[in-house]
This record gives C-alpha cells, sequence and structure tokens, in this order.
C-alpha cells in the first residue's frame, strides 16, 4: 500500500511528460486515437525540467530542477539535481533509487524502487496508446481557447491522495504549457519541461550509472 | 524482610539511569556571569530542510521538510514530501491542539504526529518547563537543566568543541532524544543531527535548503 502511495506522483509526472510528448495538440481532432499513433513513434525522449511545488505553508513554490531520459521499451532515468539530489534508473527490468548522502549516491531503502516498477508498467501502457483504456485514470480531452488533458483518479484510494491533472496545450504554438498535479487545496505541483530532444540516441550506461 | 527490601530498593535505584552531575558555579561571580545556552527561535520562522534517515548508521530514505514555527505563540505547522513533490504528512499545532490535515503510509500514525511536533518544539523552542539546575558538566561543558510538566529533563548544553545540544530525557533520566547542532559558525539550523532512542533507535539528519523569516 505504501509503495502504491510512493508511486502515485511519479506516475502523475509520467502520464505529463507522454501526453506532452505526443503532440498532443491534434488531440481534439481525433481524440485518443491520434495520440496513440504519434506515441508509437516514440523511441527515445530526454529532457531537462523544472518542478514548482506550491503549498500552503509556503510562501513561494519550492524549485526543484531535473532531468530525465526514456528509451524504448522499458529504460528510464529520472534525475533532480537540487534540492534534494536523487535518482530513479530502470533499466531492463530491473529498478533502483539512489539518493545523495555524504556526498555519495546510496540506494533508497524505503520502496521508491518498487513503486517505480509499477510506474513503468502504466507507461508501457501509454506507449501502446491505451492512454483511454487506463485502470488508473480517467481521461477527458476538452476544447477551449487551449487544449486541456484531465486526469481524474478512478480508485477512491488514489482519489485521496491526487484530485488530478490538468495538462494545458497552447493552440496557437502547438506546445504544452503547462502540467499541473493537484493534491489538495492549494497544494499542487507545477513541471515545465525544457531542451526536449525526441528520438535522439542515448547511451544505455545512462540507465545504469548512478553517476 | 529488611534485607529484601533494602535490595529491591537498591535494584529499583540500579536499574533507573541517571542524569549526568551538574557542578554549579563556584564563585558568585561566575554565577553572575554564567548564561544558559539558547539555540532556540526567537521569532517566527519558515524553514526547508532535506531530511535523511539513519537506521545503525545506514541511510535508509530522504525527504522534503517544510517547517513553520512561531515561538511566541508555540504554533508549529509542518509539511513532509518526497523530491517528487508528493506531501505525505502535513499538520499543524496551536492552542487548539493537534490538526493533521494529511497523512499518507508510513506516516499516518498518530504517533508519529505526536513526536514529531514535540521533536520540532525541542529542536526551536525554549523550554516550557522552569530551570531545576545549571552549571557544568564534569567535561566543563555549560548546562542548563529544566523540568517538563510531564516530568521529562531537557538538558541543553554548549560546548566549546562540539557547539550546543539538546537532550531530552524521561522522569527516570533515561536519554529519549539527542540533538546536536553541528554548524558551529553561521546559521545554527544549517545542520541538525536528531538521535531518537526508542524501542529501534535512529537519527534524522536534517540539511537546511532555505530558512525564510515570517512577518505575522
Amino acid at each position: 500500500m505504501q509503495t502504491h502511495r510512493h508511486l502515485c506522483i511519479l506516475f502523475c509526472i509520467f502520464a505529463g511528460v507522454f501526453l506532452i510528448f505526443s503532440k498532443i495538440s491534434y488531440a481534439g481532432e481525433n481524440n485518443f486515437e491520434k495520440l496513440r499513433q504519434e506515441s508509437a513513434k516514440i523511441k527515445t525522449i530526454q529532457a531537462h525540467f523544472v518542478q514548482k511545488k506550491f503549498m500552503k505553508i509556503l510562501s513561494k513554490p519550492l524549485i526543484s530542477e531535473g532531468c530525465f531520459y526514456y528509451a524504448a521499451p522499458d529504460s528510464f532515468r529520472w534525475e533532480y539535481f537540487k534540492p534534494l539530489k536523487s535518482i530513479v534508473l530502470t533499466y531492463q527490468n530491473n529498478t533502483k533509487r539512489y539518493i545523495a548522502s555524504g556526498g555519495k549516491m546510496m540506494e533508497d531503502k524505503t520502496g521508491g524502487a518498487q513503486a517505480m516498477k509499477i510506474v513503468l508498467g502504466e507507461v508501457t501502457g501509454w506507449m501502446s496508446g491505451r492512454f483511454d483504456q487506463n485502470p488508473s485514470f480517467n481521461a477527458v480531452i476538452n476544447e477551449g481557447a487551449n487544449t486541456k488533458i484531465t486526469l481524474t483518479p478512478k480508485e477512491k484510494s488514489m482519489a485521496g491522495m491526487i484530485e488530478k491533472i490538468e495538462i494545458t496545450v497552447s493552440k496557437k504554438a502547438g506546445t504544452v504549457q503547462s502540467v499541473k498535479i493537484f493534491e489538495g487545496v492549494g497544494n499542487f505541483t507545477q513541471i515545465n519541461f525544457n531542451n526536449v530532444k525526441i528520438n535522439e540516441v542515448i547511451n544505455p550506461s545512462v540507465f545504469q550509472d548512478v553517476q | 524482610m529488611k534485607r529484601l527490601s533494602l535490595l529491591i530498593l537498591i535494584f529499583v535505584l540500579c536499574s533507573c539511569q541517571t542524569l549526568p552531575l551538574i557542578n554549579s558555579p563556584v564563585s558568585l561571580t561566575e554565577e553572575k556571569i554564567f548564561t544558559c545556552p539558547s539555540p532556540f527561535l526567537k521569532s517566527k520562522y519558515r524553514f526547508i530542510q532535506t531530511i535523511e534517515a539513519r537506521v545503525a548508521g545506514n541511510t535508509q530514505g530522504a525527504i522534503i521538510g517544510v517547517t513553520v514555527a512561531d515561538p511566541a505563540t508555540s504554533v508549529v505547522s509542518c509539511a513532509i514530501m518526497t523530491a517528487e513533490g508528493m506531501v505525505m504528512f502535513d499538520a499543524e499545532s496551536g492552542p487548539d491542539g493537534l490538526k493533521i490535515n494529511r497523512a499518507l503510509p508510513p506516516f499516518d500514525s498518530e504517533n508519529f504526529a505526536k513526536n514529531m511536533i514535540e521533536d520540532i518544539k525541542l529542536i526551536f523552542f525554549s523550554p516550557v518547563g522552569k530551570i531545576q539546575n545549571r552549571g557544568y558538566l564534569p567535561d566543563g561543558a555549560t548546562v542548563c537543566r529544566y523540568l517538563e510538566e510531564n516530568g521529562d529533563w531537557i538538558d541543553v548544553i554548549t560546548n566549546k568543541s562540539e557547539g550546543v545540544q539538546i537532550k531530552r530525557y524521561s522522569s527516570a533520566g533515561t536519554l529519549k532524544r539527542q540533538i546536536k547542532f553541528k554548524e558551529t559558525a553561521g546559521n545554527i539550523y544549517q545542520s541538525i543531527e536528531l538521535q531518537a532512542y526508542e524501542s529501534f533507535n535512529y537519527s534524522l539528519l536534517m540539511t537546511l535548503i532555505e530558512a525564510q523569516p515570517v512577518k505575522k
């Protein structure tokens, strides 16, 4: 159960990531079928990100920075540079999570890696184009001035942790404006990606080496 | 019978821990200039810290903690989140008691919330109890000893080589918490180590990300 909760935020982040890079601006025209087709073309992704955490207890957002790499079908690296340096690596069905301690990267023994494995299972589903068949979230696309995709949890247990995820895409620019993960009133996480590279070669060592 | 009673008394006394001996200041001048160590907050502050949990010296995991503490009102708000931003725990403690806004496993036990607020108060707030003794420990460290309402003892210690420490003892004299402010220069809250002596011992290493004064 703890694992299930740990994975929620990662799940949401990856939901956002893959919808972002699936040329979602077409979604309004032919909904999820277009997304399925576009997603199937993605072999690798790499990007930097800035994560802003908004909470009532904070006077200003807590900013985290990091990068991520993905190579089909199941290799991941999700890394935070600051403020809390941590890395999740998945390679050949083996997932590990590391945190910085005393200048070294130490393996996290709290179950985060196991959570990541489950996330990976979900992501594999998305890569197969099953965005609207996710067992955990309902997905709705709304067309307005911008395209907005809203993911809401199906399970009650998850609903207590995540209210919804909103992905807003600018129709003009055809780019994602924001990914917001809402946990409760005044409590949400916003992630912006930059320096995005799709289908460029990634050295397999990126998914194996901690440093 | 008397012998048996004496033996029981000796056994009971031996089974209790004893608080470290405090030597009082020897002269009147020394007594006059004596000041109690006070690493505590003077005004309301917000702290954002990384918190690393260790068991038997081995790192188990790390999280981000946010604390808002007001020494004037003794109100404490705190939150714990993962690196990914998932809020695992969110609570506040004030005149109306403890209010838990969010608590996900493994942070969902009532004891956890209570202990966490107590630990935060131990670190940032001056003890509520009265000073019972003050002076010097055998190693020369300056110490002031407070007796809390619940019978616990709190020693606030300063030592030239080890900096400032806070120790909480049970009424029987058993050490329950030891807090070390590891930074001897600059912001005293830069690096704090909390050692907990429970059914299993653990330690938390708190490293400051940001400290912000909070205007009321």
